[in-house]
């Protein structure tokens, strides 16, 4: 057993997948403690749609598909960026548009491709053992950044955490913090087209953070919880893949929900919250 | 520095069409203590977001001598505190009373600069003149609305404001703590010499150094000076559209209506 699960290892398009799965879950955890403390899983949804819209137009036109999401995405953020800070009009009806739009792209473009139909469908779920040196280098870039983002400017992302508008009115560049959050949003979703897909990533973007608000009340902690419970799920979700042969997405997501359940059921934040309720 | 704080010259705002403020004129003096009033829709939060530099109008703005335009006001307004009316936060979300104080020091400290450990005992000993230093480590989303408010204004002070910008901070707090909130603005303006705008709706419940009221009516001015004047039965009556009273007692004035 131990032999096969070596020499299984030692397959380089293996190994890209477990340095993959490392690296997306690492990435997309750490995004999603914004996604779950700004409360914009809506954003997030939109934008990797807009990805996955951009990545299949830009097979239609024989541009990079990762090149032509990440563009869409940072259209896309230039769009929701100012009118989910506009008061006058409900950001969900727009977000809701917004998504059903992007996906008529995206099926659209899938409909008119006339070759190669599987890759386009392959960007939906992610396709981890097929992953190039190159999607694994830019993969490993946009999660180094994001890591040096966080942490040069932990005390910004805090105070804009807490509340935007009091940053902004203490001197934080709270716009700037903003919209290099909705960049990196940009980068990550499209980073990881290849490995999890368009479709799946939204749970990667919501659920280490769920499961990092159910244990800590410090920041610091947050993203570390938050960073572990996506590499955890992502590892989790491709060994289920390998052992159950399942497809590896969909066992991702699963592992990932599996652990917010944990989260939930041992919170020790609720169990604080209902002895408060409890004492007359 | 010049002796007025706040200078507002024809300043307009307007969304969708609508007019939010319509030709604002006002001279704010240094250490003036100054209370923005009217119903609602009557421009006065607005009025303080224009100050706070968040949102976008005509006309001219100006702290202390400096026109407030353009990407160099960004560095003046640093010395302009903001607490806002109570919202709800997450029980969960992972900031203790402590760190959100000292949110108000990230600005001044600059990009790339931690506050010092003098800072940390400034928000300390801020804590404490509000009564909240026993509640440091506790997470924000566990503390009562009047506890929440202690902490944004010690929060703001952190931030060593010239002028404090108070939009409704009393706002869905009981009787006993919003007493206790306006004592402690008191207090604030009694040994900070800053120059403080307070929006409310309460006139029963004003803080004791209160002396100017702005009265807005439809995002226009309609009454400018002294408190006992503009918070008159007659001037009231005129800016509801409602018979409302006014009688002392105590040496304190309140208002009645029917």
């Amino acid at each position: 057993m131990i032999e096969s699960v070596l020499e299984t290892l030692s397959y380089p398009p293996i190994q890209r997948a477990l340095a993959a799965c490392l690296l997306c879950g690492a990435s997309c955890a750490l995004l999603s403690v914004f996604v779950v403390l700004m409360r914009m899983p809506l954003i997030g949804v939109s934008m990797s749609h807009a990805a996955f819209a951009g990545a299949v137009l830009g097979m239609l036109m024989g541009v990079n598909p990762f090149l032509s999401g990440f563009i869409l995405c940072l259209l896309a953020a230039a769009v929701l960026g100012p009118l989910s800070d506009r008061a006058d009009m409900a950001p969900e009806n727009i977000l809701g548009i917004m998504f059903s739009f992007l996906m008529g792209v995206a099926f659209l473009g899938i409909g008119i491709l006339t070759r190669s139909k599987a890759q386009a469908l392959s960007l939906m779920w992610g396709s981890l053992l097929t992953l190039s040196n190159a999607d694994l280098v830019v993969l490993a870039v946009v999660t180094v950044l994001l890591a040096v983002f966080i942490v040069l400017f932990f005390k910004e992302i805090r105070a804009v955490l807490f509340n935007r508008r009091l940053a902004a009115s203490s001197g934080v560049p709270e716009s700037l913090i903003y919209y290099t959050l909705l960049f990196f949003t940009g980068a990550v979703i499209s980073s990881n087209l290849a490995t999890v897909g368009g479709l799946l990533i939204f749970a990667l973007l919501v659920q280490p953070g769920a499961v990092a608000m159910q244990l800590t009340y410090n920041l610091k902690s947050f993203f570390w919880i938050s960073a572990a419970a996506g590499v955890v799920a992502c590892l989790a979700g491709l060994g289920a893949s390998y052992i159950f042969d399942i497809p590896s997405g969909a066992a991702v997501v699963l592992a990932a929900t599996l652990l917010f359940a944990l989260a939930f059921v041992f919170s020790p934040k609720r169990r604080v919250a209902r002895r408060k309720r409890n004492i007359p | 520095m010049t002796d007025q704080a706040l200078i507002l010259n024809h300043v307009f705002l307007q969304k969708n069409k609508s007019t939010l403020l319509a030709d604002i004129n006002l001279r704010i003096g240094s250490n003036e203590f100054v209370g923005i009033i009217g119903p609602n829709g009557a421009g006065k939060t607005t009025l303080l977001n224009v100050i706070a530099g968040f949102e976008k109008f005509t006309g001219e703005l100006y702290l202390f001598g400096k026109a407030m335009t353009g990407r160099r006001s960004q560095k003046a307004r640093l010395t302009i505190g903001y607490v806002p009316q109570l919202t709800p936060i997450d029980p969960g979300f992972p900031i203790l009373a402590g760190q959100a104080v000292m949110t108000g020091a990230v600005g001044q400290a600059g990009l790339f600069r931690k506050p010092g450990k003098d800072v940390e005992l400034e928000a300390m000993h801020l804590m404490e003149m509000m009564r909240i230093a026993h509640l440091v480590d506790r997470p924000v989303g566990h503390l009562s609305g009047g506890e929440r408010q202690k902490v944004l204004l010690a929060r703001a002070i952190l931030q060593h404001p010239d002028v404090l910008l108070l939009d409704e901070p009393t706002a869905n707090l009981d009787i006993a703590v919003q007493k206790e909130v306006l004592n402690l603005i008191d207090e604030i303006y009694e040994k900070r010499s800053l120059t403080i705008l307070l929006v409310t709706h309460d006139f029963n419940m004003l803080p004791v150094h209160l002396r100017r009221v702005v009265l807005l009516k439809e995002g226009r001015i309609f009454f400018d000076g002294d408190a006992t004047v503009g918070l008159s039965g007659s001037m009231l009556s005129r800016l509801f559209q409602y018979r409302l009273e006014t009688f002392e007692r105590g040496g304190r004035r309140f208002v009645s209506y029917d």
